[in-house]
């Protein structure tokens, strides 16, 4: 039973937490409209907003970012499980293996960026490794896998950061939620495939998904390593956005509040699906929110 | 959670100042020596670019040394400049925060935005002693990007854009841009330019070339010449950005990154707007030892830079002796030296004394640094700052796509 | 070894110990090559293509490097303060937020969990551009007070869903008997709350320190650039083509994370040992 003042603290803590977002979008429509911020008009228009949201830079920017947030999410959350399913046992080898998965845990993505620039450019270590076994003759040879269309630089870069929180989350699943159903299937005469098609790989995805989802919403916003490793065109949405706040014409600056309420609503999205994901599973779970 | 306020609470009564120091054109119209005083003893932060250890160097350990020695000033360099600065100080007068630079390192189109949004304070520049010993009768120096300095900053340094190449790789480098453009088409992958005020000064200096010569675009901003002149420059570029390194499709976003791909191989050329760049960044190791600076012979642009002041410097009498001391010929023989920065001077040498003279015609010339006269013979000055902007956006929009 | 080991589903024992020890291998070379290829980059006086270790490799070179810039250490030492007072604060303060979240039921408990998300999943850098003027006002901008605060918006969020979670599963019970037992508010605070929450508190520093420790654009944008994090500088030198000097920052970067993770790991360990 929540009393009423409990309740009161608890809409208040939300609004504390919730604030700094609200503020900072107000300000951003305030400015996008022309309302404040430098140039600013004082008279409210939408045509900086229609000019932003109809140039096919700023598509190509947003998209690019959103594919790099899904193959990067994708990708970790397909090596976490198979981490988490191979590396399960409480042996010494399962316990370096799940140590050496999170390890990369606490690293900045900066410097995971940097890392990437330095093993994946095209005069990276993977590129001088390959010219000293003879494979390549130049730095020109090397496939471009940073600075590229693909962005696979960038991908690869955040996978290798994703991957330790996301095993996390999956060995922490599997040991809750995973152990006991499968004992029970097993119990009940299930072979060893089925246990894992129909029991284990269930519930890992499930389980997974709200950290996905997190993972995803936090590499689309992500602007440190995007300016390391991302292509000059499509202009990835973050640099797009910081090169437009900072750039001397101030009529290009104003377009950068469009492009962070952009940004603030893909977020948005995000919290929703999050939340919806959670609400959902927190019904098949019988309850754990 | 009371201590955060507290600390909250201090920086904001702290962040309000109580007697507010007069301004610069108050200070230029004092006797010089009521300056020093009210700069003695005092804090000066100068927002500058800080991304050259050399140049942090100068400035660090040189340059602060002395100014605490002299004039009892404690120097902190710290980093704003350009479109970042403009933006900083357009925010600040926005929420009227306290101002954070006393002195910023300026030039050309952030000089251009900065007088636009009235952010500068001056005129004081041009009532400062040193004032006398700058080289007055050069175009380079006293005008920036054509603009008339009009004291609200005063110089600094000058340079000159220059190619970059490798003796080894390149022994026989093109001389003219229509060489290059050869050089290129034949050499497909092996050029490119960064996104930067090094890339777009390189693009001016091919439309130059291309279009006539510098004259063609003097004495201010003309619309059709502008258009003429892009038109007829970006029609080089798309038959030859095929050629470019990844086909044109990428570029290196700054210098630096083009500095990288140079070093490693990647490509054969790399830029500078600095002439002693090639010799300055082979001794800190990131250019190769057989890295030559070139300057084609269409002629390459030479520009000055400069100090200012902001509007909401809170020591303006400090930053104006500091930028006293940058002039003097010591700070500016030491700045020009190529174990140093290579920064090239910005006095008029005739008017030195007579031991200043000797020692700067001694200053230890690096057999590997471009002559004096070729630089002199091939310079071009820049023009008005309303070129370089639309060029940057055309550039953008028109080839790059990504803006 | 094999009969510890469980027949997991998906994986065949026995036969699988050699295609497990060839994935940790590979799973060893891909989590530590580009760490200790940071630490090969900054030792190396200039890492030029095709060479491996680089112009001039060796101590001396690390030397070099960190003598070069006395912003290196001055840039650790920003971090160092901004991380752990945001660490403190977002530790202190996400505790009564998360318990007062976690006293909400029902849809409002979803709004609650929502609205901390909000401030997490908020790109930084958009925070930065919308909250810039805010703070300027204040006149936070460009030190190091305004730039804690600045991190403390996502720290607060990811510490307060943290202790949401934490409370969800506390047993008030301990309070309540405490309180049947004649404690005041305060007494059950500090001799029966907190003392069971000491390790719940020590996980939410490092998180908020890491939250902090890791942030780039909030820095940029509040700071003004004036306060030069070590993020924010080794970005600087990425983008001025110092690569030895970018990476010693990297590596500086990692140091004290992984230290603080493998320090709480191994102190819960023994803390497990102790009281299981």
């Amino acid at each position: 039973m929540t009393r009423p003042s409990e309740k009161s603290f608890g809409i208040a803590a939300a609004l504390v937490l919730a604030a700094p977002v609200v503020v900072g979008t107000g300000y951003a429509t305030a400015a996008a409209l022309g309302l404040a911020g430098a140039g600013a008009t004082g008279q409210a228009s939408l045509d900086r907003a229609v000019a932003v949201l109809t140039d096919p830079v700023v598509w190509g920017g947003t998209l690019w970012i959103l594919w790099v947030a899904a193959a990067s999410t994708v990708l970790s959350a397909a090596i976490a499980i198979a981490i988490a399913v191979t590396f399960r046992g409480a042996g010494r080898l399962d316990a370096l293996g799940r140590t050496l998965a999170v390890l990369p845990l606490p690293v900045p993505h900066l410097v995971a960026a940097v890392g990437g620039l330095l093993v994946l450019g095209q005069s990276g270590l993977i590129a001088r490794v390959a010219f000293h076994l003879g494979f390549i003759d130049g730095p020109a040879a090397m496939p471009a896998l940073v600075y590229d269309p693909a962005g696979i630089g960038l991908v690869l870069a955040l996978t290798w950061k994703e991957v330790p929180f996301l095993t996390l989350v999956a060995v922490s699943v599997l040991a809750t939620r995973g152990d006991a159903l499968e004992r029970t299937a097993r119990g009940l005469g299930a072979g060893r495939r089925d246990v894992f098609w129909r029991v284990t790989w269930p519930v890992l995805w499930r389980g997974l998904m709200p950290a996905a989802v997190a993972v995803f919403t936090f590499v689309a916003g992500s602007y440190e390593a995007a300016v390391i490793l991302a292509p000059s065109d499509p202009l990835a949405l973050p640099v797009l956005t910081w090169e437009r706040f900072v750039d001397a014409g101030l009529g290009q600056r104003a377009d950068a509040y469009v492009l962070a309420l952009l940004g603030f609503g893909i977020a948005l999205a995000a919290v929703a699906v999050h939340e919806w994901v959670r609400a959902r599973i927190g019904l098949l779970d019988g309850g754990s929110a | 959670m009371a201590a955060l306020l507290g600390v909250l609470a201090l920086t904001v009564a702290c962040g309000t100042d109580g007697a507010r120091s007069p301004d610069a054109v108050t200070l230029a119209e004092l006797p010089w020596d009521s300056v020093v005083e009210r700069a003695r003893g005092s804090d000066v932060v100068w927002r500058m670019w800080r991304g050259d250890p050399a140049i942090n160097a100068y400035v660090d350990d040189w340059v602060a040394p002395r100014l605490e020695e002299r004039y009892g000033i404690r120097l902190r360099a710290t980093q704003g400049q350009g479109a970042e600065l403009v933006n900083a100080l357009v925010v600040e007068r926005e929420a009227g925060a306290r101002g954070v630079g006393d002195l910023v390192w300026i030039n050309g189109e952030t000089f251009h935005n900065l007088m636009q949004e009235s952010l500068l304070q001056g005129p004081w520049a041009h009532r400062i002693p040193a004032a006398e010993l700058v080289d007055s009768a050069s175009a380079i120096v006293m005008r920036d990007f054509e603009q008339d300095l009009a004291g609200f900053e005063s110089p600094w340094g000058r340079v000159q854009f220059s190619l970059i190449y490798d003796t080894l790789r390149t022994p026989e480098p093109p001389r003219t841009v229509e060489e290059l453009g050869r050089w290129i088409d034949r050499n497909p992958g092996r050029f490119t330019h960064d996104q930067s005020f090094t890339g777009i000064t390189f693009l001016k200096g091919l439309m130059y070339a291309l279009g006539g010569g510098v004259d063609e675009f003097r004495g201010g901003f003309d619309q059709e010449a502008y258009l003429s002149g892009r038109d007829t420059l970006f029609g080089w570029l798309r038959a030859r950005t095929p050629h470019f390194w990844r086909e044109g499709r990428v570029y290196p976003s700054g210098v630096a990154d083009l500095h990288r791909l140079f070093a490693n191989g990647e490509v054969d050329f790399s830029m500078s707007n600095n002439h002693n760049e090639a010799v300055t960044k082979a001794r800190q190791g990131v250019l190769p030892a057989s890295a030559r600076a070139l300057v084609l012979r269409d002629g390459t642009i030479a520009n000055a830079h400069y100090v200012g002041i902001p509007f909401n410097a809170p020591n303006p009498a400090g930053a104006m002796v500091v930028a006293n001391f940058l002039l003097s010929p010591e700070a500016q023989l030491e700045k020009d030296r190529p174990d140093v920065w290579g920064d090239g001077s910005v006095l008029a040498i005739e008017r030195l004394p007579a031991e200043w003279r000797a020692r700067f015609e001694a200053t230890e010339r690096d057999p590997r640094a471009v002559p004096m006269d070729t630089l002199t013979r091939y310079a071009r000055p820049e023009v008005a700052p309303e070129y370089h902007e639309r060029l940057q956006a055309d550039w953008r929009t028109l080839i790059r796509a990504g803006g | 070894m094999s009969a510890r080991v469980r027949s997991a589903p998906g994986v065949r024992p026995g036969a699988g110990s050699t295609f497990r020890w060839s994935v940790l291998v590979v799973l060893g070379v891909w989590a530590l090559a580009p760490l200790v290829l940071l630490v090969v980059v900054s030792a190396s006086g200039g890492w030029r293509f095709p060479s491996l270790l680089g112009a001039d490799p060796g101590l001396g070179a690390w030397r070099a490097v960190g003598a070069a810039s006395g912003s290196l250490w001055a840039a650790l030492g920003t971090s160092t303060l901004v991380g752990v007072g945001t660490g403190v604060a977002a530790a202190a303060l996400g505790l009564p937020l998360g318990r007062a979240l976690s006293n909400l039921r029902g849809a409002w408990r979803i709004v609650g969990a929502g609205c901390a998300f909000m401030p997490v999943a908020a790109p930084p850098l958009a925070l930065g551009v919308g909250l810039q003027y805010s703070f300027l006002r204040m006149d936070l901008g460009g030190g190091v007070a305004g730039v804690i605060l600045a991190h403390l918006i996502p720290a607060l969020g990811y510490t307060s869903l943290f202790f949401l979670g934490v409370f969800a599963v506390f047993d008030r019970e301990i309070e309540s008997e405490a309180r049947r037992l004649g404690a005041d508010a305060w007494q059950v605070l500090t001799r029966v709350t907190l003392p069971l929450l000491r390790r719940p508190l020590a996980e939410a520093f490092v998180l908020g320190f890491l939250v902090s420790w890791a942030q780039v654009p909030l820095t940029l944008l509040v700071g003004q650039g004036q306060v030069r994090t070590l993020t924010v500088q080794v970005l600087s030198w990425v983008q001025a083509g110092q690569d030895p000097l970018a990476a010693a920052g990297a590596v500086l970067l990692v140091v004290p994370p992984l230290l603080l993770m493998g320090g709480a790991s191994l102190a819960f360990q023994r803390a497990q040992v102790v009281a299981p």
